[in-house]
């Protein structure tokens, strides 16, 4: 399968390996649209699930570059050094990605988050009221369904949910 | 115009049932403003007192009602539009209110000004409430993913009360250690703004 590598000119492999790695990260993957010229579709679902399967294997196992390249040896060397090369630079940012991804095992997380601040000023109980109030959304996903969760919060329950997060930091720091 | 009414009319309504006030002493209409109060600050209204309180008038049950919704609006109107107890006293008697009854009523209003207040703001429409938060920390070993994981990572559970009092909703939310530092910081700097504000 690997060896489909090689209809690719070795000038483009690493754009398109960083592509490849930007899906690897839950990022827009490379298009179909933009090789085929160089793939058939059934070459490129292929290759595509082969170069995703290696470079997670590679961190997820933490493999050292001669392990890496024995499990691509038979590509010519020049691939070879393109696929080493492009990992090793996006190491980090992979071992990331098998973070979230580990954290999304049986439990609901956290995407991404918004927030605002609002000066309420007046309402039907009371003429007068200037409240701050804190509006907070939160992107969760469960099972690759994307949940929202809406906050409202005043100074207080601001205070409160601070005050439980820096109880959590404290012990997350002394992990570090 | 009156500034307790918003700087609005009286309403036709409360005109009518200051007369009705009148009726009773004014020590017994000072004891009914308590009630009144006791009402709205959410401590609950005694209705055999307030029946009592007004046996001698011989008030019906309509009466008795419709002094209690007067007294209602005017301690609640008044503390809505933050109408001082002195100017609230010459509006009620502009209206109509014998003097010791107003001052009765105004001293009451008085004390209790800022709690009703304080009721307002705290009965004012809000979209959701953060009723409780819970956390642990874990520390993932290993994964099917990652073999070697070593993250801290922090589950939060979150009770939001929805704008319907009484429905709250449990969330739990895995946070990755990255994320929560983000989170966290971000949240601060939101608290300093909301803090900037006083």
């Amino acid at each position: 399968m690997i060896k489909l590598l090689e209809k690719l000119p070795r000038t483009e492999c690493p754009k398109f390996l960083h592509r490849v790695i930007d899906g690897v990260c839950g990022r827009d993957p490379p298009r179909l649209h933009d090789y085929s010229s160089v793939w058939s579709l059934r070459e490129w679902l292929e290759l595509v699930d082969t170069l995703s399967s290696i470079f997670r294997t590679a961190i997820g196992k933490k493999m050292s570059d001669e392990e890496v390249q024995q499990s691509i040896n038979w590509l010519d060397i020049g691939y070879q050094e393109a696929i080493l090369t492009c990992l090793k630079g996006r190491k980090e940012e992979i071992r990331q990605a098998l973070v979230e991804k580990t954290n999304a095992i049986s439990s609901t997380q956290l995407q991404d988050f918004d927030w605002q601040i609002k000066l309420a000023l007046s309402s039907d109980k009371i003429s007068s009221l200037q409240i701050p109030l804190l509006n907070l959304d939160l992107d969760t996903k469960e099972n690759g369904v994307l949940k929202p969760l809406s906050i409202e919060m005043n100074r207080e329950e601001l205070q409160n949910l601070i005050n439980s997060l820096e109880s959590a930091n404290k012990v997350v720091l002394q992990l570090k | 115009r009156f500034r307790f009414c918003g700087d609005l009319d009286c309403p036709d309504w409360v005109l009518a049932e200051i007369s009705t006030l009148a009726k009773i002493s004014s020590v017994k209409m000072k004891l009914l403003c308590v009630q009144v109060l006791k009402d709205l600050l959410g401590e609950g209204i005694d209705y055999d007192k307030v029946s009592k309180l007004t046996s001698d008038a011989k008030f019906e049950s309509g009466d008795i009602k419709a002094s209690v919704a007067v007294l209602s609006f005017i301690l609640s109107s008044a503390a809505k539009h933050n109408v001082d107890s002195e100017s609230l006293s010459s509006e009620l008697q502009q209206l109509g209110l014998p003097k010791e009854h107003t001052t009765g009523l105004c001293k009451s209003y008085e004390d209790k000004h800022s709690a009703l207040q304080v009721k307002l703001r705290e009965s004012s429409l809000r979209l959701s409430r953060l009723e409780s938060v819970s956390w642990r920390v874990d520390y993932t070993l290993s994964s099917s993913e990652l073999r070697e994981v070593n993250e801290p990572t922090v589950l939060l559970k979150l009770q939001v009360q929805g704008a319907e009092s009484g429905v709250t909703e449990t969330s739990m939310i895995s946070l990755t250690a990255e994320k929560f530092r983000v989170l966290l910081t971000e949240l601060k700097q939101a608290q300093a703004v909301m803090n900037s504000l006083n």
